[in-house]
């Protein structure tokens, strides 16, 4: 395990050689280097910033790959960055803030596998190409401890959101009856449930909206957690191994349920007792019942 | 046209200004701080602050839909105002600033404030 060059070593090295260029992981996507400092990152399943501009209607596609061309064409700035902010297509803080919001999207699904696992899935070998910019310039900068420390926060959030990855790569199913009087949703949200075919996927909802892929995810999530989307198990059950259908008497025989959580046991799980339909319980509750009912 | 690093520091300009922060409200992420000791911790106070108020006011609102343009809280220390920015693609992006209330006129800093998000983002 210490021989194989995981990504996170990979960048953390080109950040200390105070690297310009752009990091290649295999299909995934590319991160781009600025001086040791991550400048820009796109990866497949997120929306790159052309995506973003396309998709928000204020320039065409078209329009982008000229400017593309343009700048790459020459080897000299002004990059393609300014070119479209002198061209009026957006301001230099929305052009700052869609470069943040891309290589933030793109470099939580890049080094999400690298932060998950310790080594255990090594991907693709990445590879450095020294010197190599992106088109639309360095607008913006993350240090490389800093984004890693970022896309953790934003695992977190997820997962402070509804506690399993259950519905990130399923189609999204909205309920055909909400479970209460009214609901409020956020903007996104909202976009999320019009766009949900019951086929496309977040990560396809989040092409077609033009949105981020981390925050349509994040927005499932809670649409989850609301109740507004069909599951298939409830998130409790997610982490813990699958349970039988039945529980059999013989297997846990004694007290089924702790009223008070143990010493090492899940806090976020509650400690109520377990319903289960075993004829065993339900017999007993019967008799503690009449039992209660011969003391009056 | 400003970019983020300037909005904050133009922000930070407005008489009786304590500290100013940028934060991305859909990921409660300090985008930029300034005078700020812990950025993280503000930020996402400050997006579960927005969100808060977004919600409570969404279900006292009669139609059920609003649109904040500032949210101001005076507390007896200082005068907070978020005011979100709608960005093209996500968002959207709240700037805070924290006032010193003996020192700050709030209309002043609203109509400043208002000036600055017009600058950094167009629309």
């Amino acid at each position: 395990m210490a021989t194989t060059t995981t990504l996170d070593s990979v960048l953390t090295g080109l950040a200390q050689d105070r690297a310009t260029g752009s990091l290649r992981i295999g299909r995934a996507g590319t991160i781009f280097l600025t001086r040791g400092r991550v400048s820009y990152a796109e990866c497949t399943g997120t929306p790159g910033v052309e995506e973003l501009l396309t998709a928000s209607g204020r320039i065409s596609a078209g329009a982008v790959r000229k400017a593309r061309q343009a700048a790459t064409g020459e080897s000299d700035p002004p990059s393609g960055g300014d070119r479209l902010v002198d061209a009026g297509v957006l301001t230099k803080g929305e052009l700052e803030f869609c470069v943040l919001g891309a290589t933030l999207d793109a470099s939580y699904f890049l080094l999400g596998p690298a932060l998950a696992t310790s080594g255990a899935r090594p991907g693709p070998k990445p590879r450095f190409k020294d010197g190599e910019r992106h088109w639309l310039g360095t607008h913006w900068f993350f240090d490389v401890p800093g984004l890693f420390q970022e896309c953790r926060r934003r695992k977190a959030r997820l997962d402070r959101a509804w506690p399993s990855s259950e519905l990130d790569t399923q189609p999204v199913i909205p309920v055909r009856r909400i479970p209460g009087r009214h609901v409020v949703l956020s903007a996104l949200q909202w976009e999320v449930l019009l766009g949900a075919d019951t086929t496309a996927t977040p990560a396809e909802l989040a092409r077609r909206l033009g949105r981020p892929a981390y925050s349509t995810l994040l927005a499932v999530r809670e649409l989850g957690a609301a109740g507004l989307l069909a599951t298939g198990a409830d998130p409790a059950d997610q982490a813990a191994p699958p349970k039988p259908a039945l529980p059999k008497r013989a297997e846990r025989s004694g007290p089924r349920a702790e009223l008070r959580p143990g010493p090492g046991s899940d806090p976020a799980q509650p400690y109520l007792p377990q319903v289960s339909a075993d004829p065993t319980d339900v017999k007993l509750l019967i008799r503690l019942r009449d039992a209660l009912e011969a003391l009056q | 046209m400003i970019g983020i690093e300037d909005c904050l520091s133009e922000a930070m300009t407005i008489p009786g200004a304590l500290d100013a922060i940028l934060v991305d409200h859909t990921s409660g992420m300090a985008v930029a701080a300034e005078g700020v000791s812990y950025p993280e911790g503000s930020a996402a106070g400050l997006s579960e602050a927005f969100r808060a108020t977004l919600d409570g006011l969404a279900l006292s609102t009669p139609d059920g839909t609003i649109r904040i343009e500032d949210v101001i809280v005076t507390t007896d220390r200082a005068y907070h105002l978020i005011k979100p920015m709608e960005t093209m693609f996500d968002g959207p992006l709240l700037i805070c600033l924290r006032l010193d209330p003996d020192r700050a006129n709030l209309a002043l800093a609203l109509r400043r404030l208002q000036a600055i998000s017009h600058r950094l983002i167009a629309s």
